[in-house]
């Protein structure tokens, strides 16, 4: 899962790209609005996280310029701003969710988890396929009651396979999904870890559609 | 106290005093023209009076001469018929002066003297002199007579001989013209009077319609229709308006800069607070043991928040409970709410219900201000409801009232006033209790509403919130 910050305060953008890659997110940051709207509109990320109060422009009209666009990411607003009237201005120019500083971390990445999962259609925060089960509160993922031991890009190629379960994902979305903007990606690499996450799930999990990708699935 | 009242009223109303200055002015003028044309009429009246005597007397010396035995006589008749009509009002007469008095009155008379004869007061002019005098003629009418003596020194038996000649008329010849023009005049008068009594009032009326008009636009500002004073005036209230409707402006432009920077500043501070606060919960996860620190940054991370928020929207809703003119639709306000905690609450999925209201339904005050009250008891009801929140909304005695019920668990009747925690500072509000019912509260109060926790008929809590509603 992909995930676009754009704060403009050096620290605090430092603590969110912090906290969101310790919940194994590949992580983007934008310190104004235009490098914010550039990245949003070109690269697809999975939710953002937006201050209103951003140089060059401001929150609200990158939140507008990218729903015109047919840009329909999750996004979440984290601002100091809390007035109701703020908060509605937000929702009605697309945003998902509001979340007011001071902010706690972990509400801010259980906010962000229900949005993701909301955005592919699961209920819970629990997404199973068989004998696997992801727990996307504490970034588990356990086969029969028992947990694995996943590296970040594992859980991170997993968990986007189990949001998108049943669906064929290309090699290039999942490279687009697991790797922040500066990471140098090598869609070798996805194999690689495609490879290893077999030896760790049961067999037949993950299937290869020649020519299109990768399906996770109960499904034959 | 009613001639004081009366009084004040004149000096009050614009309208009274147009009018009782305009009135006065019309009488004044009105009794000065008839005066001085009644006047100027009368005397032009009494000039020409005399001059007719004048004539008579002059045609009189003229025509007096003295036969072959020496009596007086004239040599033609006088060419003014009334002369010989008997008792017309106009006369003459010849008296002779003897030793300087006079003497033989009625020597020679005019025809219209009949069997009388005119008794003048005792008096001889200077020879050439003209004297005037007023007698009782005949039949006791006041006559105006004027006289003069003439020396006859041609005569048969060569004494010379004076005369006193006398041309006499009924003053009434000259009254009766001037009381026939002072009626016609005072009735023209009259009704030039009436017609400028009627056109003052048409004026002062059609005059001070514009400022009716302001004082309509002024109670719309008030009522919070307008923002600003509309409509059209005249050049001379215009600048008025515009001087108005200026103050107005530059009063919201100050109200709303102090706003931003209000908001600016709790986000600036707020962002710092983010840091720290993250900061401080990094250490706690890194060493869960001694970190009183980090927890006491959190903790008063947390309470600066709360005063951060409890004084800016409290500054802002000072700000502007007294601003004329403001005036908020509640539904679009509803609606929009409604929307935002679909949204924010959407894990929950919560069945909003707006229970349809009419669309004058209004609120006297800031826009910003009735979304912070509804904002906070609608997250509210959002989080306490098991499925089900009604919003409904009605009018009463100027007041609106918006009440919003959910299904939840509810608070027992004792604990309501504690969690509105009535005028309790924020700093003396115990941690974590949550500041948003204190705040609506707060602003309901600053705007002279309530809010109240009663039942809900859901099963529930119910909000009643009371504010006030536009005057029209």
């Amino acid at each position: 899962m992909r995930i676009l910050i754009v704060e403009d305060e050096p620290t605090l953008q430092a603590q969110l790209a912090e906290g969101l890659g310790a919940a194994a997110y590949a992580v983007d940051t934008a310190g104004n609005g235009i490098d914010g709207h550039y990245l949003g509109d070109t690269e697809p990320y999975d939710a953002v996280v937006l201050d209103l109060g951003l140089p060059q422009m401001d929150g609200i009209t990158v939140l507008r310029k990218w729903r015109a666009s047919g840009r329909t990411m999750p996004v979440l607003i984290l601002t100091a701003r809390d007035g109701w009237h703020e908060k509605v201005a937000g929702i009605d120019a697309g945003a998902d969710d509001y979340l007011t500083k001071p902010f706690h971390m972990e509400e801010l990445l259980a906010r962000l988890r229900a949005l993701i999962r909301r955005t592919v259609g699961h209920a819970s925060a629990e997404i199973s396929c068989g004998p696997l089960t992801l727990d996307t509160r504490n970034s588990r993922a356990t086969v029969d009651g028992q947990s694995l031991t996943l590296t970040s890009h594992e859980y991170r190629v997993l968990a986007y396979l189990m949001h998108h379960r049943d669906e064929v994902i290309s090699r290039s979305d999942l490279v687009e999904h697991i790797y922040a903007q500066d990471f140098d990606r090598d869609s070798n690499t996805v194999e690689v870890f495609i490879a290893r996450l077999r030896k760790k799930l049961p067999p037949g999990l993950i299937e290869t559609v020649r020519g299109l990708g990768y399906r996770l699935t109960t499904l034959q | 106290m009613k001639h004081l009242a009366s009084h004040g009223s004149l000096r009050r109303s614009l309208r009274l005093r147009l009018l009782a200055g305009t009135l006065f002015w019309i009488a004044a003028s009105i009794i000065a023209a008839g005066w001085g044309l009644g006047n100027l009429f009368q005397r032009h009246v009494e000039a020409q009076f005399l001059a007719e005597l004048k004539t008579h007397l002059d045609q009189l010396t003229a025509q007096l001469t003295l036969d072959e035995k020496g009596r007086p006589m004239l040599a033609l008749p006088l060419s003014d018929p009334r002369l010989s009509h008997p008792y017309s009002g106009c006369y003459w007469q010849v008296d002779e002066i003897r030793d300087s008095a006079p003497a033989a009155s009625g020597l020679l008379r005019s025809r219209s003297l009949w069997d009388d004869v005119l008794t003048a007061p005792p008096d001889t002019p200077v020879n050439g002199e003209i004297h005037q005098h007023r007698i009782v003629g005949p039949k006791g009418k006041v006559l105006g007579m004027i006289e003069r003596s003439v020396r006859i020194d041609d005569t048969p038996d060569g004494k010379p001989r004076s005369f006193r000649l006398i041309a006499a008329a009924d003053e009434a010849l000259m009254s009766a013209p001037v009381a026939r023009f002072s009626g016609a005049l005072w009735l023209a008068l009259g009704v030039l009077g009436i017609g400028l009594v009627v056109a003052a009032l048409v004026q002062v009326f059609v005059g001070l319609a514009p400022l009716r008009k302001l004082h309509a636009a002024l109670g719309k500002v008030r009522s919070g229709e307008t923002p600003q004073l509309d409509g059209d005036f005249p050049a001379e209230i215009m600048p008025l308006v515009d001087e108005f409707n200026t103050v107005l402006a530059q009063n919201a432009e100050v109200v709303e800069r102090a706003r931003t920077q209000a908001g600016n500043l709790a986000h600036a501070l707020k962002t710092s607070l983010s840091v720290l606060a993250n900061a401080a919960n990094a250490n706690i996860s890194a060493s869960p043991q001694q970190n009183e620190l980090a927890r006491l940054v959190i903790d008063q991370v947390g309470t600066a928040r709360k005063q951060v928020d409890y004084h800016l929207t409290r500054a802002q809703a000072a700000a502007t409970t007294r601003m004329p003119g403001t005036r908020t639709p509640l539904l679009p306000v509803i609606d929009g709410l409604v929307r935002a905690m679909q949204r924010i609450h959407a894990e929950r999925a919560l069945e909003l219900r707006v229970v349809p209201m009419p669309e004058t339904l209004a609120f006297r005050g800031d826009a910003h201000d009735l979304q912070e009250m509804l904002g906070n008891l609608l997250d509210n009801a959002c989080k306490w409801a098991a499925q089900r929140i009604d919003v409904s909304a009605g009018t009463e005695g100027g007041k609106l009232h918006i009440f919003i019920d959910d299904d939840g668990a509810g608070l027992a009747a004792e604990q309501r006033d504690a969690v509105i925690q009535r005028g309790v500072r924020a700093d003396e509000q115990v941690p974590g209790s949550g500041l948003g019912l204190a705040i609506v509260d707060d602003l309901a109060r600053l705007y002279g509403g309530e809010l109240t926790l009663e039942g809900s008929p859901l099963g529930g809590m119910r909000s009643a919130l009371t504010l006030p509603a536009p005057l029209r």
